[in-house]
C-alpha cells in the first residue's frame, strides 16, 4: 500500500482505522444504490433464466463484498494536533485535511446494532451551509468519537479537555422529555399512516395470502358466516359503526406515539461552551450540537388543538445540518412557554412577548384566494344541476378552504419589537417565526396585477439555511411594506 | 416611474444599458424559432388529421413575432438598479413586480460575467450571492462592462460577514 508523503507527518497522529462493522454498514449502503442492476436481475428472473439470474445476484455481491472490503482497508484517518486528516478511497484516493477550526462540532449518531457494539457515524460539521457532506468517519469505537469530539471542543473554546468534559457533566439538562411528555406529544401526531401502509400491503399481497379487508365480499363473506355475530352487529348498527372508529382513533394514537418514541426518546437538550448539545433517539442514538451564533431564525409552531392546552414546539433555522429535515433543527418537540423561553434565553435571545401588538395583513390575503378559486366555483355550481352529489362535495371544499383561509387570514400578522420582526401565520398549522433583522440576507418586495388591484404586496426575507420558501409576510400595504423593508434593513446594518 | 420613488432618495434608480434589448431580443428569436421547428414537426407527424392541423405551423411564428417584437422594450423599460453605500436594489417587471434589496454587508461573493451575445452587443451581468436560500443569486443584466467592474469593486469595499 503506497502512503501518500505529506511533508508534516509528525504534527499528525499515527493512522486509525474503521471498525469491522463498516463492512456490514457499507454493504447496505452500496446495494441500496444499485436499483439498475435490481431491474435486469428481477428482468431475468421473470423471463424464466433463473439461473442467470442466481449467478448475477451472486456476482453482484460479491462484487460489493469485495469493493467494500478493498475500501475499509484503505480508509485511514490521522488525528493531529490542529487537523484531521482523512485518506480514502479505492481507485481514487481523497486525502482531506480538515483543520479543526474549521469545524463547528462533532455529530454523533448511533443506529440500534451499532449501539449495542458500541460503535459510532460521526460526522463534522463546517462552515458549508447545509448538504455536502464535508467530513464523515462511517464507524468508530464511541469512546474514540467522543474523545475526538472533546478534542475539538477544547480546540475551539481555547481550553483543556479535561475542563471541557467536567463542564458538561455538570450543569442539569435546558430541556427534558420523560415518558409522559413523549406519549402526549405521540397522542397530538395522530397518524393513520399505518392504514395506508395495511392498504399498500394487502393490494400486493391480498391475492397471494387469501384475503383483502378492503374488498366488500370480505366483509359480508365473513358476516354471513356466523349469524349470530351478523345480528348482533346488525342489531347495533351505530354501536359498531362507533366501536370502529373508536378502533381508528386508538390504532392512530398508537401508531403516533410508537412514531415519536422512536424518533424522540430520551430527548435531552443541554447547554455546552459551544452551543446547544441535542440527544435524542431509541433504536438510531442522534448527538448533534447546535452553535447558537449559527442559528438564523426561530419557529415557534403549534395547531389548534395544541394552542389551546398552551403546548409548543420550538425549532430553530441553522446552517447547520439536521439529519432528517433540512436545516431545521427541532430543540423542543413539545413544551410550555416558560420552557421554550428558557431554551432562547440560552442562545442570547430575547423571549418571546406575551401579547404582541400584531399588526394585521390586509384581507386582499382572502379576496385573492377566493377570485382564484372562483372558476372552480363556478364548475361547483355547474355540477349542481346535473350532478348534484358531486356539485355538494365540491362546494363543500371550496367552502371549507375558504374559511379556513380567512382563519388564517385573522391569525396574520407581524410586529417589529426591538431588533427582531415576528410573523404569526396559518391557522391549522400556526407558526409564529422569530426572525433577528441581522439574519436577513435580502428582501423582495414582490407585487402582480392581481395584489396590485388592492394596492397591497408582499415581502419575502432572504434567510441562510431552511427552506426554499422561505419567510414572507402576505398583503401588506405598499407604502408599509417599503417603510417595513427600510427599517428592517436600517435595523440590521 | 417618478411616482414610485421615496421622496427622501437622491440617488435615482438607473436603467440598464438598450444594448440589453438586443440581446433578449436574439434570444428570443433562438427561443422562438425552435418552438416553431418542433411545432411543425409535431404538426407534420401527428396532427395532419386533426381539425387543428397547422395550428403550430402558422401559430407559433405569429406569436413568436408578436413576442420578439414587444417584449425586450418592455423588459428593458421595467429593469432598474440602484446602488447607495448601503444596498443594491434591482427592480424587475411590472405584472410579477419584484423589488429586491441586497444590504451590501451581506453580499458573499459577487461575480461579473459576459455570454457570447452579451459580448457582441457590449453589455455585461453582475450576479451577487448572498447567504439567503431564497435569493441565493440575485442576477442583474445588461449593464454597461466599465459600470458592473465599477458595481463589483464597490461592493467588494462593504463585504463583512459574521458567521462564527
Amino acid at each position: 500500500m503506497s502512503e501518500p508523503t505529506s511533508p508534516d507527518d509528525s504534527a499528525v497522529g499515527p493512522p486509525e482505522h474503521l471498525h469491522p462493522f463498516f463492512l456490514l454498514t457499507g454493504l447496505g449502503g452500496s446495494l441500496r444504490g444499485m436499483a439498475g442492476l435490481y431491474a435486469a436481475i428481477g428482468y431475468l428472473a421473470v423471463s424464466g433464466k433463473l439461473g442467470s439470474a442466481l449467478i448475477s445476484v451472486l456476482l453482484l455481491l460479491a462484487v460489493m463484498a469485495a469493493g467494500i472490503f478493498l475500501y475499509w482497508r484503505r480508509f485511514e484517518y490521522r488525528v493531529g494536533a490542529s487537523e484531521i486528516r482523512i485518506d480514502s478511497g479505492i481507485l481514487n484516493r481523497t486525502h482531506r485535511s480538515i483543520p479543526f477550526d474549521r469545524i463547528q462540532d462533532v455529530d454523533i449518531v448511533q443506529g440500534p446494532i451499532a449501539r449495542a457494539l458500541g460503535l459510532a457515524r460521526v460526522q463534522f460539521e463546517t462552515g458549508a451551509s447545509g448538504g455536502k457532506e464535508e467530513g464523515a468517519l462511517p464507524a468508530i469505537r464511541l469512546e474514540r468519537a467522543e474523545e475526538l469530539r472533546t478534542l475539538i471542543r477544547s480546540r475551539r473554546i481555547g481550553t483543556a479537555p479535561a475542563a471541557v468534559e467536567s463542564d458538561e457533566a455538570a450543569l442539569p439538562a435546558i430541556y427534558q422529555m420523560d415518558l409522559k411528555r413523549l406519549a402526549l406529544a405521540g397522542t397530538f401526531n395522530f397518524s393513520l399512516a399505518v392504514f395506508a401502509g395495511l392498504f399498500g400491503l394487502t393490494q400486493t399481497l391480498g391475492d397471494f395470502v387469501g384475503f383483502d379487508p378492503f374488498e366488500p365480499n370480505f366483509w359480508t363473506g365473513l358476516l354471513s358466516a356466523g349469524d349470530p355475530v351478523r345480528e348482533l352487529i346488525l342489531a347495533h348498527r351505530v354501536a359498531s359503526a362507533l366501536a370502529g372508529a373508536v378502533v381508528l382513533v386508538l390504532v392512530g394514537i398508537l401508531t403516533g406515539i410508537v412514531r415519536t418514541m422512536l424518533t424522540d426518546f430520551g430527548f435531552r437538550l443541554d447547554k455546552t461552551g459551544v452551543g446547544l448539545r441535542r440527544r435524542r433517539g431509541l433504536l438510531t442514538r442522534t448527538d448533534v450540537t447546535l452553535p447558537v451564533s449559527r442559528a438564523q431564525a426561530a419557529v415557534v409552531a403549534t395547531g389548534p388543538l395544541k394552542d389551546w392546552l398552551r403546548w409548543r414546539e420550538l425549532r430553530v433555522q441553522s446552517l447547520a445540518k439536521d439529519e432528517n429535515t433540512r436545516g431545521s433543527h427541532v430543540l423542543a418537540p413539545l413544551a410550555r412557554d416558560e420552557e421554550v423561553d428558557r431554551i432562547l434565553d440560552e442562545m442570547d435571545w430575547k423571549p418571546l412577548p406575551g401579547c404582541p401588538n400584531w399588526t394585521r395583513v390586509s384581507p386582499e390575503f382572502v379576496i385573492a384566494f377566493a377570485v382564484a378559486l372562483s372558476p372552480i366555483f363556478l364548475i361547483a355550481i355547474g355540477n349542481l344541476v346535473f350532478e348534484p352529489i358531486v356539485g355538494i362535495v365540491l362546494l363543500v371544499v371550496l367552502i371549507g378552504a375558504l374559511g379556513m383561509r380567512w382563519l388564517a387570514w385573522r391569525r396574520t400578522g407581524y410586529v417589529v419589537e426591538g431588533d427582531r420582526i415576528l410573523v404569526r401565520t396559518g391557522w391549522w398549522r400556526r407558526r409564529t417565526t422569530v426572525l433577528p433583522a441581522r439574519k436577513i440576507q435580502s428582501v423582495d418586495l414582490r407585487e402582480n396585477f392581481i395584489t396590485r388591484a388592492f394596492g397591497v404586496s408582499w415581502l419575502q426575507f432572504g434567510v441562510a439555511g431552511g427552506g426554499m420558501t422561505g419567510h414572507s409576510i402576505p398583503a401588506i400595504p405598499r407604502g408599509e411594506a417599503r417603510k417595513l423593508r427600510d427599517l428592517l434593513l436600517d435595523l440590521g446594518a | 416611474m417618478a411616482s414610485q420613488l421615496e421622496p427622501a432618495d437622491e440617488i435615482a434608480l438607473e436603467p440598464v444599458e438598450p444594448g440589453y434589448k438586443s440581446v433578449l431580443r436574439v434570444r428570443l428569436v433562438m427561443f422562438w424559432s425552435v418552438l416553431w421547428a418542433i411545432g411543425a414537426v409535431a404538426d407534420q407527424a401527428f396532427l395532419k388529421l386533426t381539425p387543428i392541423a397547422g395550428l403550430p405551423t402558422f401559430g407559433v411564428p405569429i406569436i413568436g413575432m408578436a413576442a420578439v417584437v414587444v417584449a425586450p422594450q418592455r423588459v428593458y423599460r421595467r429593469l432598474h438598479f440602484r446602488l447607495t453605500e448601503r444596498m443594491l436594489q434591482v427592480v424587475r417587471g411590472w405584472l410579477f413586480h419584484v423589488d429586491t434589496v441586497v444590504p451590501l454587508v451581506r453580499v458573499q461573493h459577487i461575480d461579473v460575467t459576459r455570454g457570447p451575445l452579451e459580448k457582441i452587443f457590449g453589455v455585461a451581468t453582475l450576479v451577487v450571492h448572498t447567504a439567503g436560500t431564497h435569493n441565493s443569486v440575485v442576477t442583474l443584466p445588461g449593464l454597461a462592462p466599465e459600470r458592473a467592474a465599477q458595481i463589483r469593486d464597490i461592493i467588494r469595499e462593504h463585504v463583512r460577514t459574521d458567521f462564527a
